[in-house]
């Protein structure tokens, strides 16, 4: 453990000698509260946050990507090509140990810098309010949907199928289905076409979302949502009378005994909005229901896109959920590093620079490349499904387990996501590329060939 | 364990990115070092010396055979404990200083902070660093890092210490400390193996040489039988008067020999050293090399390090004592004995300061001919030592040389 210890530090006195961790802390140092002070966002004092925090979170996380991949790369290439590593590898230390070595000092370094930077970002954050001048409202409105750390109830999956066969086979027994077309594009077509059913109400429907087992809850909750509608009103807004209490109320009309909510609202389509509902409306036995209706002052029907609804209530404070935003990004930091081991035990420096940034790159945005990748022709698919995909599924996803999609909107980071994101990018991922570059490294020939 | 370093048919080939053979770098190597002996190995540039001690070490897998150190595979941290290595250049980080980077070296051996710190401090004294022990060793020059290079080798105090070309790039005073230093080595019982084509280097130095050639050994042997003249003899005096010359080649050619008579000519090495002694001792501002200036500085330093070393070495440990005693043919082993005056002048010359060790070495005396060549430059040597160290050890040194088989008699220090 000793010798691992002293080549841990001694990678972390190489990263800061040889000033390539300093650039990169001096650029970050200067560059965090120059955005703490430019960033605008939509002029409100959420959108400046939100802009804030997106912006300075991933420059850090991506300035820090490049520095890991830089360090843990050179530390191990440098020794080789430079040849320390001949009166090192013969003193009393396991390859594996060297190794190991180079990783922690890799991992403690950016785990002091992560810390280091993640607490300038939090200061500024949470300082940015008391420096600028807003509006109560302004405040408040970022106190609710910015300082927190909020988890949406589960929208239960409408159920379609029934529908979708009736339809069909009623289709089908008057002979208008269409010629030509499998039956498998019509009953998605008849999907679709009952779904947005669902989610539609003309002038003077109501509709109406249930959730089970609603917990009682300390604060109140929020339904964001968006209007899409099908002829944009002059004043491009609408009114909606929006309803929340108790499922058998709305249901059954039993008496209820917690209060019902019931106001109207005018808003404008096409953009995300929410409101603010007390939290006594949850009724005792955790049966809740929203409910929308569609007020004959419109004249136009409303549509919610798929993922127009949520109900959303607070799980987390702004702080746990920046610790946790921080985490995930040192987990992709830790990948990293065992990444550059793994090129460097086998590449030259900058070969391995590109090896590891073409990786870092593509699994920044994995998800497209997965997604991208599915229309496929049939034959290419073919060969992809059985060699490339694999290799693909192998990449971390970045895009996937990015703070920045959750700190924005406030969204609560779980821990169980958070372990998620440990055991597959961490534990799985990056242990068997460490396994790899172990083996690696302990068979091959560490001096070059000079005869 | 019968020998120190021991190779069996030792092959490397180096091939081309198609598998074909390019080159033989070392060609079924049988080399066998015995414990305490001094070993060179010489030979012409890529005749394979380096790539033999790669592959001892470890570094360069074998193509074909295998080779055992000190009974041991070269790249077992165990055996690693034990020996020190220099490699042909000092390849050191360059953005650690020169202390720094002996804590790095000692660390990996986990020795406890405080023998490291003694250590360390000893070395840098020995090598003459200790004014520029905060520098980076990035900006030393060459001889200053192989100075460096030869303090990390021996941090661990080695049993086995492996030297590739140990005195490229020093000055005559940094080579003839290490021929000095390696020559103490050998009296505590060390073995080492080096490397060089630095000739007169070897010839001072070392007991046992081979010499390789197209990665084969071509000969190998004792230096002395290798290099003496049986067919000449040598008579040095004091200046003696000419008639006194005369009667003597008189009485030569009464034997039907031919005689020369001159006066011997100091060597080169002996004379600059002597230069710059009177130099440091008039305490002259210098002008020359900076290392040369830190050699001084040790020098004339050196009994602060005799007695920080000689209070390690009477600290009361022992670990490994092997009880293994080396013999050579011309050796007569002596148990459990070291003769004191020996051990002082080592502590000296060397940080190898942990008594552990030392214990497990059994003295081994040289019986050495005093006649030859090398003898008598040794005489010379030690004149010189004497004066720069301050006359201190001349006695003991004296008594080293001349009284060896009496070694057994004193006590333990």
């Amino acid at each position: 453990m000793h010798s691992i210890w002293a080549v841990a530090i001694n990678t972390i006195k190489q990263a800061l000698r040889i000033k390539v961790a300093v650039v990169f802390t001096i650029l970050l140092i200067v560059l965090l509260p120059v955005l703490g002070i430019t960033t605008t966002g939509d002029e409100t004092l959420k959108g400046r946050l939100q802009t804030f925090v997106s912006y300075a979170l991933s420059l850090t996380s991506f300035l820090l990507c490049l520095l890991t991949i830089i360090i843990s790369i050179y530390s191990v290439t440098s020794d080789i090509e430079q040849k320390q590593i001949y009166t090192v590898i013969t003193k009393p230390i396991r390859r594996f140990q060297l190794i190991l070595g180079k990783l922690f000092g890799v991992i403690v370094l950016n785990t002091i810098l992560l810390c280091l930077f993640s607490a300038i970002i939090y200061t500024i954050t949470i300082y940015m309010p008391k420096f600028i001048n807003v509006p109560e409202y302004e405040l408040i409105e970022a106190n609710n949907e910015f300082f927190t750390a909020r988890a949406s109830l589960n929208v239960p999956e409408v159920d379609v199928t029934r529908e979708v066969t009736d339809r069909y086979k009623e289709l089908d027994r008057r002979g208008e289905l269409p010629a030509n077309v499998p039956r498998e594009e019509i009953i998605t077509q008849l999907t679709q076409q009952a779904q947005l059913a669902k989610r539609a109400a003309g002038v003077g429907q109501v509709l109406l979302w249930d959730f089970d087992n609603v917990e009682s809850l300390a604060e109140n909750i929020f339904i964001k949502f968006k209007y899409d509608v099908s002829v944009s009103p002059p004043d491009s807004q609408v009114y909606g009378r929006w309803f929340a209490g108790d499922y058998q109320y709305f249901k059954y009309g039993t008496q209820s005994k917690t209060p019902i909510y019931d106001e109207m609202h005018k808003h404008s389509v096409r953009d995300f909005h929410e409101i603010e509902i007390p939290a006594e409306v949850v009724p005792e036995h955790g049966h809740l229901a929203v409910a929308f209706m569609n007020v004959p002052l419109n004249n136009v029907a409303i549509i919610f896109p798929p993922d127009g609804l949520e109900v959303l209530y607070k799980a987390d404070s702004f702080g746990n959920n920046f610790i946790r935003a921080v985490l995930l990004i040192l987990f992709r930091l830790i990948f990293l590093a065992c990444l550059g081991i793994l090129a460097a035990s086998f590449l030259s420096f900058p070969v391995a620079i590109l090896f590891c940034f073409v990786i870092f790159f593509t699994a920044s945005f994995s998800g497209f490349v997965i997604e991208s990748f599915g229309f496929l022709g049939e034959n290419i698919g073919t060969i992809y499904s059985y060699s490339l995909k694999w290799l693909i599924q192998l990449l971390p996803q970045f895009d996937k387990f990015n703070p920045t999609k959750f700190l924005v909107p406030a969204r609560l980071i779980s821990w169980s996501f958070l372990a998620k994101c440990a055991v597959l990018m961490v534990c799985i991922k990056a242990f068997l590329i460490l396994i790899l570059s172990l083996i690696i490294f302990s068979y091959r020939e560490i001096a070059r060939i000079t005869v | 364990m019968e020998y120190a370093v021991e190779t069996f048919s030792l092959t490397k080939i180096f091939s081309d990115w198609w598998g074909r053979t390019k080159v033989y770098a070392v060609d079924n190597l049988d080399l066998k070092v015995r414990p305490n002996e001094v070993f060179g190995l010489l030979g012409p540039n890529g005749s394979g010396k380096t790539t033999t001690l790669k592959m001892l070490l470890g570094l360069l897998h074998p193509t074909k055979g295998k080779s055992l150190l000190l009974g041991g595979d070269g790249a077992d941290p165990k055996i690693n404990c034990r020996i020190g290595f220099l490699p042909e250049e000092s390849y050191l980080y360059r953005y650690l200083n020169a202390r720094e980077t002996l804590d790095f070296y000692g660390r990996l051996f986990g020795l406890p902070a405080k023998v490291r710190k003694m250590r360390i401090e000893a070395l840098l004294d020995m090598v003459g660093l200790k004014a520029v022990a905060n520098r980076a060793v990035g900006t030393f020059s060459k001889g200053m890092a192989r100075r460096i290079g030869l303090a990390q080798a021996l941090i661990n105090d080695p049993d086995l210490l492996i030297l590739d070309e140990p005195t490229t790039g020093l000055d005559p005073i940094g080579t003839r400390q290490i021929k000095d230093l390696v020559l103490r080595l050998a009296e505590r019982g060390k073995t080492i193996l080096l490397c060089s084509h630095l000739l007169a280097d070897v010839e001072d130095i070392c007991d046992r040489i081979a010499i390789m050639y197209g990665g084969k050994i071509q000969t190998q042997g004792h230096v002395r039988e290798l290099l003496q003249q049986t067919n000449k003899r040598q008579i040095t005096t004091d200046a003696i008067s000419d008639a006194t010359v005369e009667k003597i080649k008189q009485l030569v050619r009464e034997e039907d020999a031919d005689c020369e008579v001159t006066s011997p000519m100091d060597k080169l090495e002996t004379f600059f050293i002597r230069t710059v002694t009177a130099a440091q001792q008039q305490a002259q501002p210098t002008s020359g090399a900076v290392s040369t200036t830190k050699i001084g500085d040790f020098l004339t330093q050196h009994e602060a390090v005799e007695s920080i070393l000689d209070k390690l070495v009477s600290a009361p440990i022992s670990k490994n004592a092997s009880g293994e005693i080396p013999a050579t043919e011309k050796v007569a082993a002596v148990e459990s004995a070291r003769p004191k005056a020996d051990e002082q002048l080592l502590s000296k010359l060397t940080s190898a300061s942990e008594p552990s060790e030392s214990k497990a070495v059994r003295r081994e005396i040289k019986t050495e001919p005093v006649e030859s060549q090398p003898r008598r430059q040794e005489q010379a040597r030690e004149n010189i030592l004497d004066k720069l160290t301050g006359g201190s050890g001349t006695k003991s040194q004296d008594k080293d040389k001349t009284e060896k088989p009496q070694a057994g008699d004193s006590g333990d220090a």
